[in-house]
């Protein structure tokens, strides 16, 4: 036989296990995950990619990483609407989950040194954010300022509440939150994310702007950056989509001629000029 | 190397003894008034006069439905392989050209060992067209005829002789099985030579106004185009155009478990960019919900995306296969194409 | 853990979806493992109110079966429509495009207005209440039942295809009975039979029921391409596709 059926090459399709370490609920419908690869080894990943996540016998599915590569483990945000999280909801600490990964491209972590970083989150968008920010906040030298503009539907569906009021406290970050609809305990800003904006207190143009949330979202918030004259070469948008192999062959995730699997998730906005299907 | 020539008998003989030689033999034959590829059992089924098959031979290297791993319920998976040796005899050089791209694909990057496991142990046979089919334009597309992607190439003459030509390793060892032969005369290359020629200009059902190598171009000026709207109107969603296509390779993966509930395997099938979920992620957001958006994609795929990821090479290789598979009649790709060559030669 | 119970109940139908069931023969005994059939009038004489799944089969044809409809639905914590009786109304809906009392004198001629005989236009059972999941087809594919039992047992939403029968047609290198200058609806119903009919040399009677988004805008269209009338379309579409939802 042929050379390449000698060559015993990997099997992509392959998950390896994870064990579930920890688990809460981060609100209704969203749960936090810290798995440890049964390996022993940590995954080696870069802020912005993600993992199929798959449950034997349920399917598998794409998943943004939120954790840092500068932490041990992994943090995956799950939010329960289908089969495969429903059954992820499910499981308890100690239960195992099938891991491929990690998959796609990463912010820009290393040409963004020395630059102030603007982070535009709308809902689970802070989940593969977070990642970054983390990163930043643990190589806090290599950076200029961190501002993290949050958006959230409604007061309930908030992520993260303790880890942002700890940000909160930080002198050397900013961070700014808003929930679309008024609250009887919320006394912050009421109004969608990109009324934000406005508030930011750095030379945007200057700096390099991060987008993740829903699909609605991004022209919205992309509109008023052009108005705030942010060059496209300087905004990075994380996409959703139908990442089903991961691996650039089943076809799901195609934007025109991109593959959001291997050329995303994460996107220099510029380099979308001519894939309508993106934004 | 060598050409050897067969006599129509000879030829038979020779067949058989592939069906006896323990590996699986897939080869065209008649299938209620068409053709199709299967499991060849005696050397009289085989076709060689088949114009094309329903569908496309990439139901070898690419099954509808492959077994990928099998799991535990919860717990760990394993990866299966499926492939075992297996002759693919009487593929037309259209559909070589195609089983190219997608060893191309499936190679290149990330690689799938379950496309490349199967591939690996397959030989295959080419055959040059003796018939040409209703919807053929392999002539437009440059695939009328192949001079690489197959193991041995068959001809057939107008007296029913079959010369034949090892291109590999394999080719040759199958030619191993023939019993007697007689090498080909210069007569007989001329022959073969007068039906490449004629090939490359006769399957041409439909003729595109471009060279193929000008698509990429030509589509990056027409995504706005009315015609994309004016088709799909028709459109059925129904996915025929990429069921039958010897390029669609896009995939969709499943778990099923057993009466046990306690095992199972994962198993990818066939899907395609033309059905109405194909973009759907959970919580049912749909990222590709027209119907026009999906049918220009797959002309994109064709004439534009693909080629990106494999040097350039069209993606469509003029089997004709969609334009008969679609009910709407509206799958015809030359048709499209030169619609739009029109339209920027007015522009 | 206890055994999901699982009843079983029968509405205006011919019965043929619970035979496909029990056509499962060995596989049965794999099921019978996994739940405990609590009521099911076709194979035992027991019955229960106690059930978590309630498998309904048959269209509702009378307000009492309403009511009894109701009943199991606030009974059970998910409810199956079987067959397409019960998912779309099938082959009952006929009736629906005649006067009620026609269809009585010329079903019971002398005893039509005997109360008992009582009728009204044949609903699916979602027209009365929420139904969780349909297994489509007339009569259903126990291949189909069993993956969706399966799923359902381990917690797992089952895919219900919303693709029509010309994938699976294709799939199984049938010569498209348009060829053959038939009116086949493959194209606008819903897939999950492995395309039986067509792939048994006849054209798809549309069964399983329309897709989710069915173009029918198109097929007008497309009848014409065929020399065909929008007319000739719809006798094809009235045996199983009367008063439902995209109809021409």
């Amino acid at each position: 036989m042929c050379e390449c059926c000698n060559n015993h090459k990997n099997d992509i399709y392959l998950p390896q296990l994870a064990t579930i370490t920890k688990r809460r609920m981060l609100n209704g419908t969203e749960l936090y995950l810290h798995l440890e690869m049964d390996s022993g080894k940590d995954l080696e990943y870069s802020p912005g990619q993600f993992v199929e996540v798959s449950v034997a016998g349920i399917g598998e599915g794409p998943i943004s990483i939120s954790s840092s590569p500068t932490q041990k483990g992994l943090e995956l945000v799950i939010r329960n609407v289908g089969s495969l999280t429903r059954v992820i909801h499910k499981l308890e600490v100690g239960g195992k989950l099938g891991i491929r990964g990690p998959y796609g491209s990463t912010y820009p972590v290393e040409q963004a040194k020395g630059k102030d970083l603007v982070f535009i989150c709308g809902g689970i968008g802070l989940v593969p954010q977070r990642s970054f920010i983390r990163y930043a906040l643990d190589h806090r030298n290599d950076y200029g300022k961190i501002i993290v503009l949050i958006g959230t539907k409604c007061y309930t569906m908030r992520l993260f509440r303790e880890e942002i009021a700890l940000w909160q406290q930080r002198k050397d970050m900013t961070v700014m939150e808003t929930i679309d609809e008024a609250h009887d305990c919320w006394d912050g800003n009421v109004g969608v994310v990109t009324t934000l904006i406005p508030k930011i207190e750095s030379d945007l143009p200057s700096s390099l702007v991060m987008i993740c949330g829903p699909p609605v979202m991004y022209k919205f918030v992309l509109m008023a950056l052009a108005e705030a004259e942010v060059p496209e070469d300087r905004i990075y948008v994380n996409l959703e989509r139908r990442m089903k192999c991961g691996v650039g062959k089943c076809g799901h995730c195609q934007i025109n001629e991109k593959y959001v699997c291997q050329e995303g998730p994460v996107f220099r906005y510029s380099d979308l000029a001519l894939v309508p299907e993106a934004i | 190397m060598s050409v050897l020539k067969f006599t129509r008998e000879q030829f038979e003989n020779f067949v058989s003894a592939m069906v006896k030689s323990g590996q699986s033999v897939m080869a065209p034959q008649a299938k209620n008034g068409r053709f199709a590829f299967g499991p060849l059992q005696s050397a009289a089924d085989l076709r060689l006069d088949y114009d094309v098959t329903i569908l496309p031979p990439k139901k070898y290297v690419l099954p509808q439905t492959q077994t990928l791993l099998e799991f535990e319920v919860g717990g760990a998976f394993r990866s299966v392989d499926s492939s075992q040796p297996m002759i693919l005899l009487g593929v037309h050089p259209y559909d070589v050209a195609a089983i190219s791209q997608m060893d191309e694909l499936f190679s290149q990057d990330q690689y799938d060992k379950h496309y490349m496991d199967r591939r690996c142990k397959m030989t295959i046979v080419a055959l040059d067209v003796v018939t040409p089919s209703e919807n053929v334009f392999a002539s437009s597309m440059g695939t009328a005829t192949v001079r690489k992607g197959y193991d041995l190439l068959l001809t057939v003459l107008k007296d029913g002789s079959v010369l034949a030509e090892a291109a590999t390793e394999k080719g040759q060892q199958l030619l191993k099985l023939a019993g007697s032969s007689t090498p080909a005369s210069e007569a007989d290359l001329s022959a073969r030579k007068a039906i490449w020629e004629s090939n490359e200009k006769n399957l041409d059902k439909h003729v595109l106004k471009c060279k193929p190598s000008y698509l990429p171009k030509l589509l990056d000026h027409s995504y706005e185009h009315a015609v994309w709207e004016e088709m799909a109107r028709l459109c059925y969603s129904c996915g025929s155009c990429n069921q039958v296509c010897p390029t669609c390779y896009c995939f969709d993966v499943q778990d099923f478990v057993n009466w046990d509930l306690k095992t199972g395997r994962r198993q990818r099938c066939w899907d395609g960019c033309l059905l109405e979920n194909f973009a759907t992620v959970a919580g049912n957001h749909n990222f590709r919900k027209d119907r026009a958006a999906r049918y220009r994609h797959r002309l994109y795929r064709k004439g534009k995306y693909v080629p990106g990821k494999i040097g350039g090479q069209i993606a469509c290789v003029g089997c004709g296969r969609c334009i008969t598979a679609c009910t709407a009649k509206i799958a015809n790709p030359v048709e499209v194409y030169n619609r739009l060559m029109e339209d920027t030669e007015l522009g | 853990m206890s055994k999901p119970r699982v009843a079983i109940f029968d509405f205006a139908c011919c019965e043929g979806c619970q035979l496909q069931i029990v056509n499962l023969e060995e596989e049965i005994l794999d099921l019978i493992n996994l739940v405990d059939v609590v009521e099911w009038r076709e194979a035992m004489s027991e019955q229960s109110h106690d059930y978590d799944i309630a498998i309904i089969e048959g269209s509702i044809t009378r307000p009492e079966d309403e009511k009894r409809v109701l009943l199991i639905r606030s009974r059970a914590k998910i409810l199956i429509a079987l067959g397409a009786c019960a998912a779309t109304g099938g082959v009952n809906k006929l009736k629906n495009n005649f006067d009620m009392k026609e269809v009585r004198q010329c079903v019971y001629g002398k005893d039509a207005d005997l109360p008992h005989l009582d009728t009204y236009p044949t609903k699916a059972v979602d027209e009365i209440v929420e139904v969780d999941y349909k297994i489509h087809g007339c009569p259903i594919e126990n291949s189909e039942f069993a993956r969706v039992i399966r799923a359902l047992l381990l917690g797992k939403r089952p895919m219900v295809p919303d693709y029509p029968v010309c994938v699976e047609c294709k799939a199984k290198e049938n010569v498209c009975r348009w060829e053959y200058g038939e009116t086949c609806l493959g194209p606008i119903i819903r897939a999950g039979c492995g395309a039986r009919c067509p792939t048994a040399g006849f054209r798809c009677f549309g069964c399983r029921g329309y897709v989710d988004n069915p173009n029918v805008e198109a097929a007008r269209e497309v009848m014409a391409k065929y020399n065909l009338t929008e007319e000739d379309l719809k006798t094809r579409m009235v045996l199983f596709g009367s008063k439902q939802g995209p109809t021409l």
